[in-house]
């Protein structure tokens, strides 16, 4: 028979006289646990489906054209970085609508965000602190693509040195639409969860926000094709107006704005008359605030209002 | 040094309805129940003292701090909520270590706590199971953990044998009774099922339609009175009238006969009364008063 080689003891419960880092720290892990939560990481493995393929769908079209000037040797030729926005648009909308819910509406509907307020966390702190999760989710998703062509198109040259001469602005230039795209396809979806604990309704609301408000303004700013000569330009039927029809489609406006920033030569020619038009930069950005800060304030005070 | 909880003519008004009108006691250490029937403002009580409302009068003050006012002042509250408030996608030891962080503890720390606070509930084994995937008595340990996660000074339990079966039951009232005695953390816990209360708490608080109707320790609601009670299994009849011949008034309460006691002499009196029916005696005690005594209004 062996000898008993050890012994085990209940040191029984221990009192807790560790540093406690209060609100800051709350703050702190309500953004960790956001950002785990959008990438489904401490989760099963179909919760990381999702984002693995949104991250690979938005990364494709870079890629692909960094391949095409490596094989080339064409850099100049090539679509840049303003266009990648306008490729990337939908699929990041797509992502946000289906992904952020899941921030928010699990809490309410599980009713977890009532142990979140008996703890040293404020409703204004829950709302900032997820929307600053997938905030950084959505800048990692817009920066990714753009790092990739910089890098890919500075390598590709004939001249790196030169090359990052002639467009180190484009480094700030896209660090400031993907922050404005990454804020817009943050708040709304957001915004739209906080009504909500079913994640499905959310996800679907916020998907045919996008696509009737897309819907609407082709229908505004469709052509006349009543005796038109196909080779003749497009007269949209709301005339003149037309320009301004073409900000109803919500998901085209952080586009807009790039466009303003990136200045770029192919803009779409309603985004031409827009900005010809005195004052429409004005309009843009003012609509862009409307849609990115008025979500935002409705959120904090949906909250605000929540019944515990 | 201020009350660990204290509560100073505590009024709350919704609408047309006063859940809680002018409300004070306070609470030191051991375990308190607050008892009451449904309604009583036994849920509005823990929300004003966890901050989550604001009162209409008074103030409810946890150390010395208006919860409502001092966010940090929660850092060193419990709360275990009556209704379900836990994800099920996550693990329970993922879930504790993210709302000791929620609290305030440092990740590291946060793990550690964690571990150890699971391991006190029960549940070392299943902590890297799915929350989800628990049964109903699991899941009220895990919410039992998550209040005790941060190591609070004062835990507010909401109805915790809510939903349980008897053995859940049973192993959650011991749950909270080490926590209270072995653990030392004061408790507060609201219940409406007065064997709960009796079972668990030193001190009840008694709330009926907003109001403090009663305030002591449990041993006092409890003490002996000057009755007898007599249980037997057979010849009941009998022996009422055994004792009646012999000058003793013997009532039937329930399936016991109480007798009120005049003097110790009687003791021999009513065991020759039990000898003569031939009754099969199962207990004879001096009487002790119930809690549910008190909403009979018979606890003098």
């Amino acid at each position: 028979m062996t000898q008993p080689q050890g012994e085990v003891f209940d040191l029984g419960y221990q009192r807790y006289d560790g540093p406690r880092e209060g609100r800051m720290r709350a703050r702190k892990a309500l953004w960790t646990n956001g950002i785990r939560t959008s990438l489904g990481i401490g989760r099963g493995a179909r919760s990381k489906i999702m984002p693995i393929l949104f991250f690979a769908a938005v990364m494709a079209p870079a890629v692909i054209v960094i391949l095409i000037a490596s094989v080339t040797g064409l850099t100049d030729d090539l679509p840049g970085r303003g266009e990648y926005f306008t490729w990337i648009i939908l699929l990041v909308e797509l992502f946000s609508a289906i992904i952020a819910p899941e921030l928010l509406c699990p809490d309410r509907r599980d009713r977890v965000l009532h142990l979140y307020l008996v703890r040293p966390l404020t409703t204004d702190d829950y709302v900032i602190g997820r929307w600053l999760a997938f905030f950084t989710i959505s800048l990692i998703l817009v920066y990714a693509g753009q790092l990739v062509l910089f890098l890919g198109f500075t390598l590709a040259a004939d001249e790196p040195f030169k090359y990052l001469q002639d467009n180190w602005l484009d480094v700030p230039r896209f660090m400031a639409v993907g922050f404005l795209i990454a804020a817009f396809t943050t708040t709304i979806p957001l915004a739209v969860a906080s009504f909500t604990p079913r994640k499905a309704y959310a996800a679907g609301f916020v998907i045919a926000l996008f696509v009737v408000s897309s819907a609407a303004a082709g229908i505004l700013t469709e052509c006349d094709d009543d005796g038109r000569d196909p080779s003749s330009e497009c007269e949209p039927l709301t005339g003149d107006n037309a320009k301004w029809f073409e900000l109803v489609n919500i998901g085209f406006v952080p586009i807009a704005v790039g466009d303003l920033i990136f200045d770029e030569e192919d803009k779409s020619p309603l985004d031409v008359q827009i900005y010809e038009t005195r004052g429409g930069e004005w309009v843009v950005v003012g609509w862009y605030l409307l849609l990115t800060l008025g979500p935002a304030l409705l959120m904090l005070y949906k909250y605000r209002r929540v019944e515990i | 040094m201020p009350p660990l909880l204290q509560a100073s003519g505590l009024t709350k008004i919704y609408g047309s309805t006063t859940a809680l009108q002018s409300v004070s006691f306070e609470l030191e250490s051991g375990i308190t129940g607050l008892l009451g029937p449904n309604g009583a403002g036994k849920s509005t009580a823990i929300k004003l003292f966890l901050g989550l409302i604001k009162p209409t009068a008074g103030s409810a003050e946890v150390m010395g701090e208006k919860p409502y006012e001092s966010v940090e002042a929660r850092s060193r509250l419990g709360y275990m909520p009556e209704h379900d408030c836990l994800p099920s996608a996550v693990t329970a030891s993922e879930f504790l270590t993210h709302m000791a962080q929620i609290s305030g503890l440092p990740p590291s720390h946060a793990r550690t706590r964690a571990a150890d606070v699971l391991r006190h509930v029960g549940l070392d084994e299943e902590r890297y199971r799915s929350i989800g995937e628990y049964s109903t008595g699991m899941q009220q340990r895990v919410k039992l953990a998550q209040a005790l996660v941060h190591d609070p000074v004062l835990v507010l339990l909401d109805e915790p044998t809510a939903g349980l079966d008897p053995a859940g039951r049973e192993e959650m009232l011991l749950l909270i009774q080490r926590t209270g005695s072995e653990f030392g953390i004061t408790i507060m816990l609201s219940s409406h099922l007065m064997g709960d209360v009796e079972r668990t708490c030193d001190r009840v608080i008694v709330l009926d339609e907003g109001r403090v109707t009663e305030d002591g320790d449990v041993a006092g609601f409890t003490r002996e009175t000057q009755s007898i009670q007599i249980d037997v299994d057979d010849h009941r009849a009998e022996l009422v009238e055994a004792l009646s011949n012999r000058g003793i008034e013997a009532t039937i309460d329930g399936a016991s006969l109480v007798v009120e006691l005049g003097a110790a002499e009687e003791y021999d009196t009513i065991r020759d009364a039990i000898v003569e029916t031939d009754a099969r005696l199962r207990r004879l005690a001096p009487r002790r008063h119930q809690l549910t005594d008190i909403f009979r209004g018979d606890t003098q």
